[in-house]
């Protein structure tokens, strides 16, 4: 029947990979479960052939290695479509449908991009950034010749760097947030993170070099094109983010690249019931944990972006401490200097709030969708269904959903939730956390009939 | 504690289950001044959750005349509300594996020509001419043309909508926790809508709470004999169109419908559960999919994208409660309907409103009385 394990861990990014190499090292019999192909994550994601390697690709090997030789089993391509009592993860690989039962589950599942809608953020050339970069760090492949890049935060001008460097042209960066003015304020979270401050310095050098403009204040309003992207009309931004009229501009480019932050990827620890708050500067809603980051479901943790959007260096610590705390409950004695962990997280969730306060998307830039925009791409339903299914008495997200459909589609709500919940909250007078998400319903991704009729 | 707020009914109904809104739509089209109290959202339960059939055969013979009249109503419903709710009458067809099923079924539809209900035995030559699309496990089936399907959750809401539109007061998110009873009659029904506790005075007071009719019926000495039962449903990405009949097989457990936008409702698991908790164990969802696999080979391909759970409310005898009780005067129970509510909503609703408005249904509700459990 079910293979067991002490611990499970769901996902094998930064977070994941530190988990179980805490606990694997204390003698736990650790099994880390990833759907990509290779273990990593989005930070530490691995080229298809490992040649001329990043930085972060070169740690993330590395950590991939100790990992193995701390003998965790890994399981890669393989997704955990659903969890049911007792612990028990259903699995979904090339194999087909198996089950685990774990004795504790460790969820690293990290986030997602968070897509705004505007005119023609249907067409083909309109992607996120993360979509962007996984095709870059995997597949050594540029999505594009013209880029526009808009959104908020450093990531955007790393990707920009990244793309610079692989040939691309990249006809602007737009960052929504006037930051400078206020990142004075946060030198004490600045400090120490070297790393990160040379990353961007870096980056900002080749783009100064390329001559690529970097807009400050300024935000994408639509794109237009007969098939796919052929220009992007952009505009400075007031300080709510809403597009200024009048003093829009015209930029040729055929792939504009979404870098709105990230929601957090909290489905399955939802579908095991795990109490969550709603913290919008956290990335949305995110587990409730004690100091240990257990969730308010015995045994099962949460640590890294999927608890609150905070980064790959703090995916790293918080992992270590689930890790450790897994491995003590379950009888081992890891050496990991849990004091100084926890100073390391402090230092992070200083930069962490920073970063919220800086670069969380202003209210302006979920206005620029029209009724005829279409919301949930995968049933094609229109902000204006929306707005008509709120007048006629839906008060939540999921009310949306039933009487629309929308967010039943192939992407169970991820592209489409958080707009529907900001139309709700906008129209109703209520709070986006009284409005709620949609309800986790496995199996978290399409499963052929045939696979899941036949167990092994 | 005291009301903050007081009104006058002349019916409450509590529950927004489409028996509850059918129940307001019918009375409130009489003129009749009817408040609905449902404790979270409209449809939010089985009626919204269902697979979305809507047959008169293989019904129980007492029921069988209340379905019959229900499809009478359903008919008319997308116009009579203003809303397409999907209704379409593309058969139902009840399939056989093997003989004695096949027996059964033949038995059974001479009942139903009896009854005044049309119904067809196909043989398996039949069965592959008129329905190609099914697996070769099956040997034959029994037909009815006229039964169909229809979209539950608009349907549902349609009523409701439909209900306001006539004066009906509909609220939402406001449980009922007390029905008031002085000398045997009831008086009044105490709810809370928000933070405020309302008071609504009324004569009748319906009970169409489903699974959680019981809670609240036996705070005035009416115990009622349904149990919850969990019944899950898996719904396939969108297919082009396949077939247009509700199609289920009792040897299988498993029915399925396509819905118009193309994704195919597959159900037909029973959960005895005596709880309200709608987790979806993995092994349902594999006998599903094992089910439908079989059922309509074409779908082996397709995927799953979704399950969930709705409670269902069980009788003893797996026909509903319906109407009067002994005990308490102007008290109407509306349950039990053990999985049948969907189709039998709309005529639920409008024989409690004619019992109300004219003193008698026009069908007879003798056979769904509560009293029928108190011999045994």
């Amino acid at each position: 029947m079910s293979e067991q394990v002490e611990i499970a861990i769901v996902g094998a990014g930064p977070g994941g990979l530190s988990a179980a190499l805490v606990a694997a090292r204390a003698g736990a019999h650790v099994l880390l479960i990833d759907h990509y192909r290779q273990v990593g994550g989005q930070y530490f994601r691995q080229p298809v052939l490992p040649v001329s390697l990043t930085t972060a690709q070169r740690q993330g090997a590395a950590l991939r290695q100790q990992v193995l030789e701390a003998g965790v089993k890994i399981y890669t391509d393989t997704v955990v479509w659903g969890i049911f009592q007792d612990r028990v993860l259903g699995l979904y690989s090339p194999k087909g449908i198996t089950y685990v039962q774990a004795q504790v589950i460790i969820l690293a599942t990290g986030a997602y991009d968070r897509p705004i809608a505007f005119p023609g953020w249907t067409l083909p050339g309109v992607m996120t950034a993360g979509a962007v970069q996984t095709l870059l760090k995997e597949q050594r492949l540029v999505p594009g010749q013209r880029f526009l890049l808009t959104g908020t935060g450093p990531l955007q001008l790393v990707l920009a760097a990244e793309l610079v460097r692989a040939g691309a042209k990249v006809v602007a960066v737009l960052e929504a947030n006037r930051f400078l003015a206020r990142v004075l304020r946060y030198t004490d979270a600045l400090w120490g993170q070297w790393g990160r401050l040379g990353e961007a310095s870096r980056s900002w050098l080749t783009l100064q070099l390329q001559r690529v403009p970097y807009r400050m204040g300024w935000g994408i309003v639509s794109v237009e094109g007969a098939r796919q992207v052929e220009r992007a009309t952009i505009a400075p931004l007031d300080a709510q983010g809403y597009p200024i009229a009048g003093r829009e501009e015209k930029l040729e480019c055929d792939t504009v690249a979404l870098g709105y932050g990230f929601i957090p990827f909290n489905t399955l620890a939802r579908l095991l019931g795990v109490q969550h708050v709603w913290r919008p500067e956290l990335g949305g809603e995110v587990p409730i944990r004690d100091a240990h980051l257990q969730t308010t479901v015995s045994q099962v943790y949460a640590v890294g972006d999927c608890a609150g959007i905070g980064g790959a260096r703090l995916a790293q610590l918080e992992g270590q401490v689930a890790g450790y705390a897994a491995a003590i409950h379950l009888g081992y004695r890891p050496t990991t200097d849990l004091a100084a962990l926890n100073k390391a997280v402090e230092h992070e969730r200083r930069f962490q709030k920073m970063y919220h306060a800086l670069f969380t998307p202003p209210p302006g830039v979920y206005a620029l969708s029209h009724d005829d925009t279409v919301i949930c791409r995968c049933e094609e339903i229109t902000q204006g269904e929306i707005r008509r299914a709120i007048a006629s008495g839906a008060h939540t997200t999921n009310e949306v959903k039933l009487l629309t459909r929308a967010g039943m589609g192939n992407c169970q709500g991820r592209m489409c939730a958080h707009l529907i919940a900001r139309w709700v909250a906008h129209e109703t007078g209520r709070s986006l956390e009284q409005v709620g998400g949609l309800p986790p319903r496995p199996p978290l991704v399409p499963i052929p009939v045939a696979d899941l009729g036949r167990t092994l | 504690m005291k009301p903050s707020r007081k009104m006058e009914a002349q019916v409450v109904v509590i529950g927004g289950g489409i028996v509850g809104c059918a129940s307001a739509y019918y009375l409130a089209r009489r003129g009749i001044k009817v408040i609905l109290l449902e404790k979270d959202i409209i449809g939010g339960q089985a009626s919204g959750r269902n697979g979305g059939g809507v047959r008169q055969q293989c019904r129980d013979r007492r029921e069988r005349p209340l379905a019959i009249a229900s499809v009478k109503l359903w008919e008319h419903l997308s116009s009579e509300l203003g809303v397409d709710i999907e209704y379409m009458q593309g058969g139902n067809i009840r399939l056989a594996t093997n003989e004695e099923r096949m027996e059964a079924l033949r038995r059974e539809g001479n009942e139903e020509l009896e009854d005044g209900l049309n119904v067809e035995v196909w043989d398996r030559d039949e069965l592959r001419r008129r329905a190609p699309y099914l697996g070769d496990v099956f040997i034959g089936a029994k037909y009815c043309a006229t039964d169909g399907t229809a979209n539950p959750i608009l349907a549902t809401r349609a009523l409701a909508w439909a209900a306001q539109r006539y004066g009906a007061h509909i609220y939402t998110h406001a449980p009922a926790h007390t029905i008031h009873v002085t000398h045997g009659r009831v008086v009044a029904v105490g709810a809370q809508d928000g933070a405020n506790e309302i008071l609504i005075e009324t004569p009748w007071v319906i009970n169409a709470a489903g699974p959680w009719a019981p809670l609240l019926s036996q705070t005035i000495g009416v115990p009622v004999p349904v149990e919850p039962s969990r019944s899950v449903i898996a719904i396939t990405q969108r297919h082009a169109p396949l077939f247009r009949e509700f199609i289920s097989s009792h040897d299988l457990g498993v029915y399925a419908r396509q819905a118009r936008a193309g994704q195919v409702h597959v159900g037909g698991t029973n959960i005895p559960a005596r709880t309200f908790e709608q987790d979806v164990p993995a092994t349902v969802i594999e006998h599903l999919a094992r089910g439908i696999a079989q059922m309509v080979p074409a779908l082996k391909n397709a995927n799953f994208l979704r399950v969930w759970a709705g409670t269902l409310e069980m009788t003893p005898d797996k026909i509903p409660i319906l109407g009067p009780v002994d005990q308490v005067q102007g008290y109407l129970l509306a349950t039990g309907f053990s999985g049948h509510g969907f189709c039998l909503g709309p005529i639920a609703g409008k024989l409690l409103s004619e019992l109300i408005a004219d003193g008698a249904p026009s069908l007879s509700l003798h056979a769904f009385r509560l009293a029928r459990f108190s011999s045994i």
